[in-house]
């Protein structure tokens, strides 16, 4: 196990709490904001944590949600142009 | 292998600082132009920076090459997914992403 890149894991999992709250509390406009700031701490997390067990396998999973982010990220920002 | 693991050590804190910056900066900032702009130090640099650091653990490796795979993709999704969301509140609050007539662009 790597420590320093599962200690940045968890420091970087600490900071997606005070974009949870806007998530959670804010406005829909900042709600959206918040949650792409999210997906893109939460690919670095699942890199860093990969990197930390050493678990080449895992390394999939942040390239594939790196891709899906701008995927889902248009489409809640399609939703909130139109119908939101 | 001492210098290689300080030098990591010392990206991957640079950072975990530019996402708790910009998360605190999502946090405080008044609107939501406002808070997109601390969106992308955690999209783009801090990415970059963590990608950085497996290379430096790892050398050139497969870890590597998929972790500056997914940075790829943040760098090319990132801008457009900015823009996108500004011209979605845009529309949202003006009805039209267009500057109106008699209307200034704010400086």
């Amino acid at each position: 196990m790597v420590m320093a890149f599962v200690v940045a894991a968890i420091a970087m999992l600490v900071a997606i709490v005070p974009a949870a709250i806007v998530l959670c509390r804010g406005e829909l406009v900042a709600s959206v904001v918040a949650y792409e700031f999210i997906t893109s701490v939460v690919v670095m997390v699942l890199a860093l944590l990969a990197q930390g067990f050493q678990r080449s396998g895992e390394f999939e999973l942040p390239v594939l949600l790196a891709l899906l982010m701008f995927g889902s990220g248009l489409v809640f920002v399609r939703a909130l142009e139109r119908w939101l | 292998m001492i210098v290689r693991d300080i030098f990591a050590d010392v990206l991957l804190g640079l950072a975990v600082v530019v996402v708790l910056g910009a998360s605190v900066g999502v946090l405080v900032m008044r609107d939501a132009y406002q808070k997109l702009h601390f969106v992308t130090p955690a999209a783009l640099v801090a990415p970059a920076l963590v990608a950085l650091a497996v290379f430096v653990q790892m050398d050139l490796y497969e870890n590597t090459g998929e972790t500056f795979l997914a940075l790829a993709f943040m760098v090319i999704a990132g801008p457009y997914l900015s823009h996108a969301t500004v011209r979605a509140i845009r529309i949202r609050e003006k009805g039209d992403w267009r500057l109106r007539q008699g209307e200034e662009e704010q400086p």
